[in-house]
Formats: C-alpha cells, sequence, structure tokens
C-alpha cells in the first residue's frame, strides 16, 4: 500500500513534468498545425542554460530558473522568426521537416558547447529543501514527508507539482482571462481572420513559441534536479510528451495537461509493477489504444476550437 | 559567365583537396602500421571512450619514441561507436573496408558493440582485441575475437562470493540490472552463484540503457527491503540509481560491477556515492610497480590519473604492437598480415608464452579468453575509488 502510494506520487511528478512540455508541443499546434519537434531541445537547453547560469556565473537557483525561462522563450521566438515565419503558408510537410531540422541542430550545438556527458546541478548550489538524502546510519530522510507506511514523499517533489500545477492554473486564465489568450484563441480558430480583424498573428505566434519554450524550460530544470542533464534529454522525454499532447487531443492544452499525467502515471506503474525494460512502450500501448478508440485524442475536437 | 567562373573554381578545388592527400597517403603508407581503435567516444559512455583514447595514446608516443615497430610508425585510428551495438557494426564495416589498410582492431568497449562487430570482423579475417567486453560469449563465437580481462561469469561469481564471504552481514540481495548483453550476462552470472552459495535474492529488475528515471523500479526495490542492491550496469545509469535511491530513502548497500568503474560514477552520484562496492579486472592501488610507472606518464602526458580502461587498453595495443613486430612482413598481402596477427595471438596460450603489461600476465584459452586475471573489490571512500581493505583471496 505504501509502495502503491509512493508509485502514484512518483507518476504524478513525472507526469507533471510531461505536461508542462506538452503544453508547448499543443499550444504550437493549436494555433499553426504545426508539430513543432525542436520544442524537445529547447527543454533541454532550459537545463543546460540553467545550469551554465549556476555554474559558471554563480547565479543563485531562485534566479536562474526565471532566466532560464525568458532565455528560452527568446530562444523559441528566435527559432520561430528564422524556421518557421518564413514558412507559414508552405505546405505544412515542410515546416515539419524544417521542425526536425531545427530539432538536430540544436541537439549537435549542445553537444558542440556543453559534449555528450551527462551532467547534474551541483547539489550545494541548490536550495537546501531540494536535497533529499538519506541519513546512512539513522535511516532518517532529511527534505522530506514521512508518508503512512514507510514511504516518503521529498519536498522537491512537493515543490515540482505545486510549480507545475501554479503554471498550469496561470496559463489556462491567461488564455481564457487575458487579451493575449483571447487572441491566441481566436488566431487557433482562423488565422486570416485574425489578421484581417487586426490581430498581429505573427506577434500572437511569436507570443505563443515564447510561453511554450519558458514552459518547457521549467520542465528541464525539474528533470536536471533529479536526473541527468545530457543533450539527448530533449528527445527521450519530447516524444513521451509528444504521446501525451496527441493523447490528450494534440491542440487542446487540458488535454496536454491530462495526457502528461496519464502517461507518466502508466510509465511508473508500467515500470513499478509489470515490466520495467518496456515502461515507454506500455505508455504508447494506452496512447495506441486511445487514438484507435477517439482519432482525436481524449480531448481534441475535430473542429477548429483548438486553444 | 558567373556559373561557369563558379564551375571553375568548384573543380579546381575539389581536384587540389582530393589530390593532396591521396600522394601524401601513398607515401606514408609504406612507413606506418595503421590500428584501429574502436570505443563509445560519444554518447553516454563517453566517459570510458576517453580514458581509453588515452591509455591507447600513450602507449602509441611510447612506442614511437622508442623507434616504432622495427622502424615502421604505429598509427591508431579512433572509430567511434557510440557505446551502440547498430553503430558499431558500421564502424566495423568501415575498418575492414577501410583504404587505410587497418590491421587490427583494439576494441570494442561495450559487450554488446564487440558482438555487433564480430561478425563483420570474422568475415574479413581481421583481430578483435577487446580491452573492455565480459560479457561471457564475446569470445566464444570467433577465432579472431580475444580479449585481455575475465568474463562475466567470473565477475559474478567473485561479487557474490565477496558479499557472502566479506561483507558477511549482508544477506539478501536485489539485482538492478542493464537490459543489454552486459547487464543481463552478469545478472545470469550473480544470480547462479548467489543461488548455489544460498545468498538470497530478493528482486530483480531491469532498466534500458540511458534511462535517467529510476524511481519507480527503486520503490518497488524498496519494498522488498533487500540489504544489498546489485547494479549490474555501466556508470552514467549506475550514478543516478545510487542517486536517486539514496533519495528514496534506501540504505541498502550499493554494489556494482567494473561497468560503474569510472570516475564520472563519482561526479554524477556525488555524495550518494560514499561506501559504494564495485568489482574491477585491474586497480592501481594493488598493482605494481610498472603500472605505477605508466600512471605516472600517463599523468605526465594527460594531466589526469589513468582509470581501469586506459590500463587495460595501453596493454592491449602493447599486445598488437607486439604481434605486429614479431610477424609484420610489408611484401605479404593485409590478409596475410592480418592473420599473422591472430596466429600470433593464439599463440600465446601459456603463461610462458603470455604477454607481460601493466595489468599483469595476460595469455589467452583456446576460445581467446583471458583466464588467469583475478578481480579486485574496490569502495568509494571520501569521495574517491580506493582499494578495499578486504580482498576475496581466492574463489571458491
Amino acid at each position: 500500500m505504501a509502495q502503491l502510494l509512493e508509485q502514484f506520487i512518483n507518476g504524478l511528478v513525472l507526469g507533471g513534468i510531461y505536461a508542462l512540455i506538452a503544453v508547448g508541443y499543443t499550444m504550437v499546434y493549436g494555433i499553426i498545425q504545426l508539430i513543432n519537434f525542436a520544442h524537445g531541445e529547447i527543454f533541454m537547453f532550459g537545463a543546460y542554460l540553467a545550469l551554465m547560469l549556476i555554474t559558471v556565473f554563480n547565479i543563485p537557483f531562485w534566479i536562474a530558473l526565471p532566466a532560464s525561462m525568458l532565455l528560452c522563450a527568446m530562444l523559441g521566438m528566435l527559432i520561430d522568426l528564422v524556421a518557421y515565419r518564413p514558412l507559414r503558408n508552405a505546405p505544412r510537410l515542410s515546416a515539419l521537416i524544417t521542425a526536425i531540422g531545427i530539432s538536430l541542430v540544436l541537439q549537435n550545438l549542445a553537444r558542440m558547447i556543453w559534449s555528450a556527458r551527462p551532467r547534474l546541478f551541483p547539489t550545494e548550489t541548490l536550495p537546501a529543501f531540494l536535497v533529499s538524502e538519506v541519513n546512512m546510519q539513522t535511516g532518517e530522510i532529511l527534505n522530506a514527508i514521512p508518508l503512512p507506511g514507510g514511504g516518503i514523499l521529498p519536498y522537491r517533489d512537493v515543490f515540482i507539482l505545486l510549480l507545475a500545477v501554479i503554471l498550469m492554473i496561470a496559463l489556462n486564465r491567461l488564455i481564457y482571462l487575458t487579451r493575449i489568450g483571447k487572441a491566441m484563441r481566436a488566431c487557433a480558430q482562423d488565422r486570416v481572420a485574425s489578421n484581417l480583424m487586426g490581430i498581429k498573428t505573427n506577434q500572437i505566434i511569436a507570443i505563443t513559441f515564447a510561453i511554450g519554450s519558458a514552459l518547457g524550460a521549467v520542465a528541464g530544470i525539474m528533470v536536471g534536479l533529479s536526473e541527468n542533464i545530457t543533450p539527448t534529454m530533449g528527445y527521450y522525454k519530447g516524444v513521451a510528451a509528444f504521446a501525451a499532447a496527441v493523447l490528450g487531443g494534440i491542440g487542446n492544452i487540458t488535454g496536454a495537461m491530462l495526457g502528461g499525467i496519464i502517461i507518466g502515471l502508466a510509465e511508473v506503474f508500467g515500470a513499478g509493477y509489470i515490466s520495467s525494460g518496456y515502461r515507454l512502450a506500455i505508455a504508447y500501448v494506452i496512447m495506441i489504444a486511445v487514438i484507435v478508440i477517439r482519432p482525436s485524442g481524449l480531448f481534441g475536437k475535430s473542429t477548429a476550437n483548438r486553444a | 559567365m558567373r556559373n561557369w567562373l563558379v564551375g571553375l573554381l568548384i573543380v579546381g578545388f575539389v581536384s587540389i583537396c582530393g589530390c593532396q592527400p591521396a600522394d601524401k597517403n601513398k607515401q606514408e603508407s609504406q612507413k606506418e602500421l595503421k590500428v584501429a581503435v574502436a570505443a563509445p567516444y560519444t554518447g553516454g559512455g563517453a566517459a570510458f571512450g576517453e580514458m581509453i583514447k588515452r591509455g591507447a595514446e600513450l602507449k602509441e608516443k611510447e612506442i614511437n619514441e622508442a623507434g616504432g615497430i622495427n622502424g615502421m610508425k604505429l598509427t591508431l585510428l579512433f572509430e567511434d561507436d557510440a557505446g551502440k551495438g547498430s553503430e558499431a557494426s558500421l564502424v566495423a564495416e568501415r575498418i575492414v573496408n577501410s583504404p587505410q589498410k587497418i590491421l587490427a582492431v583494439v576494441g570494442h568497449f561495450n559487450s554488446d558493440c564487440s558482438l555487433a562487430g564480430q561478425e563483420i570482423y570474422d568475415r574479413a579475417g581481421i583481430v578483435e582485441l577487446s580491452p573492455g567486453s565480459t560479457a561471457v560469449e564475446v569470445c566464444e563465437q570467433s577465432i579472431w575475437t580475444f580479449r585481455n580481462l575475465y568474463r562475466d561469469d567470473f565477475q559474478g561469481k567473485f561479487i557474490a562470493q565477496y558479499i557472502d564471504n566479506v561483507l558477511t552481514d549482508l544477506e539478501s540481495v536485489a539485482v538492478f540490472f542493464d537490459n543489454d548483453a552486459y547487464g543481463r550476462g552478469l545478472r545470469n552470472g550473480f544470480v547462479a552463484e548467489a543461488e548455489k552459495i544460498g545468498l538470497n535474492v530478493v528482486a530483480s529488475e531491469a532498466y534500458e540503457r540511458d534511462s535517467t528515471n529510476f524511481k519507480a523500479q527503486l520503490t518497488s526495490i524498496k519494498a522488498k527491503n533487500p540489504d544489498a542492491i546489485f547494479i549490474s550496469g555501466l556508470f552514467a545509469e549506475a550514478g543516478l540509481i545510487v542517486k536517486q535511491g539514496r533519495e528514496a530513502g534506501i540504505t541498502a548497500q550499493f554494489f556494482g560491477a567494473d561497468g560503474v568503474d569510472s570516475p564520472d560514477f563519482l561526479t554524477i552520484a556525488g555524495s550518494a556515492a560514499e561506501g559504494t562496492y564495485l568489482s574491477t579486472p585491474f586497480t592501481f592501488g594493488a598493482a605494481g610497480a610498472e603500472a605505477k610507472q605508466m600512471a605516472a606518464n600517463f599523468e605526465a602526458f594527460h594531466g589526469v590519473a589513468p582509470d581501469t580502461w586506459a590500463a587495460l587498453t595501453y596493454d592491449a595495443v602493447g599486445m598488437i604492437a607486439e604481434a605486429l613486430e614479431k610477424t609484420y612482413n610489408a611484401e605479404a598481402s593485409l590478409a596475410d598480415n592480418r592473420k599473422a596477427i591472430r596466429e600470433h595471438l593464439a599463440s600465446l596460450d601459456t603463461p610462458e608464452e603470455g604477454y607481460n603489461g601493466v595489468t599483469g600476465l595476460t595469455y589467452f584459452d583456446i576460445n581467446g579468453d583471458t583466464v588467469n586475471k583475478p578481480a579486485y573489490a574496490k569502495i568509494v571512500k571520501d569521495g574517491q575509488f580506493t582499494v578495499a581493505e578486504k580482498q576475496l583471496s581466492e574463489l571458491k
């Protein structure tokens, strides 16, 4: 029972991270019908940029986090400007291939700059409460909440979950309550008509890229807190997050959030209870099963109400 | 007009680029003996590749400074297999068909890679001398494959007996293994011996190479409450497993094998690495004066201390160089020269004939396996690998 609870939390944390990435895929798809394969790489850059800010420039974690979000937002807008905007009216396939190209360029760029060696945030640079560790003598665990039945919940996992939830709510409010959000929804419904109504569509698309990229950067840093930072991390997590976006119905933000949680839980329970060798396979089987029954995903609509 | 000019420029450029190196090759090919060193220079195992490359470079430099091989220069060509079998077969094709006339291959490192390249080397008739592949079946399937370290059935046995005889308060073990030829083979060797000597294996969980999140499996293992966790895999994943395990409140004793034996394990696991035991085919701490000299030269040349794999590669290059020295015939064909190297290595089948390197005496059995080399236990102490106080003197 304790194990079940702990696995559930593991799944939620992983799912929260997937949700943050998946939202970036789905927002861009919603607005320009482009599967932005470079998004996984922006997620990876988010982790690396924060790592650089912390280790090279000695910037504290709490400043490096928003700074990395900002830098990634700019990177996202830059990619849109140089790679996708010139192809706005080209066939969709051209933009898709460009996205794959950008993804490869960024991945290899990271390999050139930072080498393929796995890196981590040095523990001493992180806020103390984010580092949980067991005391080998007493078995006591620092910075974690004991769960009934002997399990533990590290503060870091609570932090990741809270941050994911807050960002998701903020995003939801932004889209439904602000003028920019309204413009984004309008663009998603009909870009040409929005433009005719006086919405600067290119600007709105750039903002969409910026928001998605900033959320991706947060996810990258959260992953870096307990896992490796490598040039290929964007690929592995990106593919799973993309599956989450498709599962939720690509183009639908609520769907992406839920899809992320479902994939995260499926992966963890698959690895924990069925077979660890097939952790991703189990997540994909669920995705495929949903797609077969509902081709547009859990929340996807065949009409144009995407963002 | 302009197109015409550009065209001319391109033709000129290509011909300049194309001709010069070709001429150069022709001149030098008579004086150079080329050997490929195939290892993971990129990817998750790049830290292994880096040390392998440096160990090989040191030997190359020493040989050439001492006058080369019968007056000919030894040139090493470094081929990157990225630690992946699929990549290794491409590398193998490239090596055997290379116009560079490669005489032998030192490598591969990962067992998966050695096995993937094997078929191609076997067909082409070129020696594959691995300084790192320990999976049981590596040398059995080809007469062209050799290695200068122990096999995983031996290593698995060593770890099981070490836990049982030396770390006597550990009674139950969970195995967490990499789902590839190395990880599975080593787990099998370990579990077989554990069952024989009555060590209780309470869980066996797998993970995939390049995984970074092990929390689900670690939570399952934690529920079984083992005294020790044996990680049958490589340092990148093992480092994260140890770190995430300690974060999740696991207090069990971690034990790794030679795949964990890389300085990068310490950087990845950080303070969680402390107290981890591992087995290794060679350690400078328990080696002779020759090895200490090699370590000093290595540090002077590269500015860092060598690891196990640098030493084993240093010896592997030395063995190929010795074979070349004794057998190379400039008049003979490439295939005959490649074959002569194999014949020489195969003739090193007794302790008297064996090659005396920094990692000890190496000689081969009928398969090309090295059966005489021992295993050592190391422990992480104050953030450093050190030779464990108690060693297992003899395997039962």
